[in-house]
């Protein structure tokens, strides 16, 4: 087990930890919260306002597409869902978008011969910030190994660290069709 | 053969603004695209849109503020403006309802459904 320390962190004893389960945004300024998660195929997304000291988690593992699109493509809708939530709860707490910062974790493979689901949802996340023109400060994607991450809304400090892999959930690939999604109300 | 249906997309997000496009012209729309409520104002000032789907979150003037400018001259006051968003929240759509919006539909949207929403409102 190996263990990686992006910036050095001492977490104080009154630190408030909060899970980020798949499917879910978290945001806070909160200087004594933690958000933490454990990826296996799914990536994680922490993004940050060092001006504001505002920052966000969320964690997702997208579905690939029928079997008419591209292998390796994922169905990207409630990608771009789950990150325009992130975005907007930071913006409503005070974040401006031009000052976020983003670091990526997660995107394994964990078994081999299986579709590299883990490679493409990576792929996704970083092709969504840089077509949101978010800078990408650090990334530990890929691989074949689970990882444990810690994020510091507030200060936008991260402990990524591997984990066996028997740690990470077995979930189900999201899609925007698991949500009653898209509905149209007409005034 | 008639002429297609034109839509302004207002987003500030170009992934959304990407998948919009996408969808829409997939469905047989003409497709215009704006980043923040000031960028669709000015378009629409000089162009014609028959249906707007906007976003609500964005820089300048978010979507509210745009139904509302809209609404107010004599141009876009009955023109179809659909809300496309990640609020969920009652008070925002009733919001969006007063401004004059002709529709709500919440993020991620499915296209089909966008599909059969911009038909329905469109004259």
């Amino acid at each position: 087990m190996t263990a990686m320390f992006h910036q050095a962190i001492i977490p104080p004893t009154d630190m408030r930890r909060i899970t980020v389960l798949q499917g879910q945004v978290r945001v806070s300024d909160e200087a004594n919260a933690v958000f933490g998660t454990i990826l296996g195929s799914c990536v994680a997304s922490c993004l940050f306002d060092p001006i504001a000291k505002i920052g966000g988690m969320n964690h997702f593992l997208l579905a690939e597409p029928p079997a008419s699109h591209d292998p390796g493509e994922v169905d990207v809708h409630y990608g771009v869902y789950l990150m325009e939530l992130l975005i907007n709860e930071m913006l409503a707490q005070g974040a401006i978008k031009s000052r976020i910062r983003a670091h990526l974790y997660g995107g394994a493979n964990l078994r081999t011969g299986m579709a590299p689901i883990g490679t493409a949802n990576a792929a996704f996340a970083r092709s969504f910030l840089a077509s949101e023109r978010i800078p990408l400060m650090r990334e530990d994607l890929g691989g074949i190994c689970a990882r444990r991450v810690d994020f510091r809304p507030a200060t936008g400090q991260v402990r990524c660290r591997t984990v066996e892999n028997t740690l990470a959930p077995e979930l189900k690939p999201a899609t925007r069709t698991d949500r009653t999604s898209g509905d149209v109300e007409l005034f | 053969m008639s002429k297609p249906t034109r839509i302004l997309t207002v987003d500030d997000s170009a992934s959304m603004r990407a998948l919009l496009l996408h969808a829409l012209t997939s469905s047989g729309f003409e497709v215009a695209q704006a980043d923040d409520g000031i960028a669709a104002l000015e378009w629409l000032a000089v162009n014609e849109a028959d249906v707007v789907i906007t976003d609500i979150n964005m820089p300048r003037l978010d979507g509210f503020g745009l139904i509302e400018r809209l609404r107010a001259g004599n141009r876009h006051h009955d023109r179809p403006i659909l809300v496309l968003t990640t609020e969920s929240s009652d008070e925002k759509k009733q919001r969006a309802r007063e401004a004059g919006a002709t529709g709500w539909i919440v993020k991620p949207f499915d296209p089909e459904k966008l599909a059969t929403a911009v038909r329905r409102v469109a004259h």
